[in-house]
């Protein structure tokens, strides 16, 4: 029953988060033609841009990689609607839990329960995790089904791949909000500090390591394999081991917790 | 009722940022006894309940509740199994209903009694499909309480039971914990500021102030050892200090001189003959009388 009432505190916050993505996901698809038609006007607009600077740069990028249809999607869907939606879903969904709710009272009544903590924030977390895959998951499969309606062709696999990604590379910032919610008892110095982390994370990252294959956005992202096809398994392995580690200190925090 | 102990603490001790919640309390409830634990705001009892259910942790001393080790993790959760908790607060999922919160705790409790289910939603008239936060106060801590009594728990414990109540519904609820009590062998361990309350139903006291037991036992064994000694004078009641040990306390009123006392009155009767009162009456005391006799006298 602990499912249950998992469910029941994080419902709407998926089920909002499950309609905006799906909204976006065929937003992405049924943009493409107008893209298309407009894409070889703004080609000779970007020649003469600065590649020297930052912005130059990206501008380029992005003309670049919606040359085709696979990296239109890519770019718009992937790296841009589903990787910044899913982060902000992430940490939406880590805030809360028992710390939360000793401001209500209803700590001390889900205390009273014959359930360890550990148990507690196991369910919790793995209800919310369950959630944020179908999130990445559910989404991502519009665009290979979506596209013949456009007369275009997406991979089923490479959107397998990307929500992948996108899930294991952005359970940081799941942990993360998890891990603040059991610091601070409020919903919003949870969320506002991780939300903080991603967006600097966000900017400075692709500045900093640039195609560093152990990036965290990198890893979510999934850049290399729009590229080259290789998955970009440092960053996917650091991301995991940096949640695992988040949510253990968690579970420490929550142990010592007194209502 | 039998010799074990329900609740046992021994020299428990609990501080909060620098200040002591708990200093030293040894508590005894024996098993199928009501024991009320009384004692002024911030006098201990709502910490004494969460350590003894695994909410908090001492800082040293020894906790035991149905021969478990309160302090363990795992004997925690299976404390939690056989007794049921009222908070002061009666908090609960407001986000869901009657009906769903009801069986989410169900789920938990192999032990869970349909029949008192049943029983207890029609003498409480709770709405099934009514949200927990669109309850009164009143509805809110009768569900609190339907969920802890139907637990099939050994040990209630109850952190002031009828707050919120109204007096008629209120002692619904008590004569319904009294006959829970009797039917089910089930301990009862509940805190009040309600002395009549406790009064009436409690079989056990225990007084905490300022972190440690001050007075515990069985009520009747308490009103046996405790009198009021009651002497009228023909003048202005006098001055006087008594060397009979067990005094607890003197009033004087005009002609009107009180006198509690814990060890006997004969000796104080005797010892206050000799000032020449036109009457003396010994009289029984009330839990009242105790419970003020002993915060004023640890505050003295």
């Amino acid at each position: 029953m602990l499912w249950y009432k998992s469910w029941l505190e994080t419902r709407w916050r998926f089920l909002i988060g499950f309609a905006l993505l799906l909204m976006m996901a065929c937003s992405s698809v049924a943009s493409y033609p107008r893209v298309a038609r407009l894409l070889p006007d703004a080609l000779p607009l970007v020649r003469d841009v600065d590649t020297t600077s930052v912005v130059g740069r990206q501008i380029l990028r992005a003309i670049d990689a919606q040359s085709t249809y696979r990296g239109f999607v890519w770019w718009q869907w992937v790296q841009d609607n589903l990787s910044h939606t899913w982060t902000l879903l992430a940490i939406l969904l880590g805030t809360g839990g028992l710390l939360a709710q000793t401001r209500g009272g209803a700590a001390i009544f889900t205390l009273s329960l014959p359930v360890s903590r550990g148990d507690l924030l196991r369910t919790r977390a793995t209800t919310a995790l369950a959630e944020l895959f179908v999130l990445a998951l559910v989404p991502s499969l519009l665009p290979p089904l979506l596209s013949p309606l456009i007369g275009q062709h997406y991979s089923l696999v490479d959107a397998l791949v990307h929500a992948l990604c996108v899930f294991v590379g952005g359970t940081v910032f799941f942990s993360l909000a998890t891990l603040l919610s059991t610091v601070f008892s409020d919903l919003w110095r949870p969320a506002l500090l991780a939300c903080v982390v991603a967006v600097a994370l966000f900017l400075v990252e692709p500045v900093l390591l640039g195609d560093a294959p152990y990036g965290i956005v990198g890893a979510m992202t999934a850049e290399a394999y729009f590229r080259s096809g290789a998955l970009p398994w440092p960053g996917l392995v650091v991301s995991a081991a940096a949640s695992v580690a988040m949510l253990y200190a968690a579970a420490l925090n929550i142990n010592q917790l007194e209502v | 009722m039998s010799d074990a102990l329900a609740i046992e603490t021994i020299d428990l001790r609990k501080r909060y940022d620098g200040t002591d919640a708990l200093c030293g309390l040894d508590l005894r409830v024996p098993q199928g006894s009501i024991a009320g634990f009384l004692g002024r705001n911030g006098a201990g009892k709502t910490t004494t309940m969460k350590i003894l259910l695994g909410m908090a942790k001492p800082t040293s001393g020894v906790a035991r509740v149905l021969g478990l080790d309160a302090t363990r993790g795992d004997a925690s959760v299976e404390i939690r199994r056989r007794a049921g908790f009222v908070s002061e607060e009666k908090d609960l999922y407001d986000y869901m209903t009657v009906d769903e919160i009801v069986r989410f705790t169900a789920a938990f409790f192999p032990t869970w009694r349909r029949d008192l289910e049943a029983r207890y939603r029609r003498a409480f008239a709770l709405t099934s499909d009514a949200r927990v936060k669109t309850l009164s106060r009143g509805a809110r801590s009768k569900l609190a309480l339907l969920l802890a009594l139907c637990r099939g728990a050994e040990l209630l414990l109850l952190d002031e039971p009828t707050a919120g109540l109204d007096p008629a519904a209120a002692h619904d609820v008590l004569q319904r914990l009294v006959s829970h009590a009797a039917a089910d062998g089930v301990t009862i361990f509940f805190s009040s500021h309600q002395l009549a309350e406790v009064d009436q139903i409690a079989d056990h006291v225990a007084i905490v102030d300022r972190g440690r037991i001050a007075v515990a036992g069985a009520l009747d064994e308490l009103r046996e050892q405790h009198r009021r000694v009651q002497f009228v004078f023909d003048g202005a009641a006098p001055a006087a200090s008594f060397r009979s040990t067990g005094v607890t306390r003197v009033d004087r009123e005009g002609r009107v001189m009180t006198v509690l006392c814990r060890d006997g009155a004969e000796s104080i009767v005797a010892e206050a003959r000799a000032l020449g009162p036109v009457s003396v009456d010994v009289m029984p005391v009330t839990l009242q009388d105790i419970f003020l006799d002993t915060v004023t006298a640890e505050e003295e």
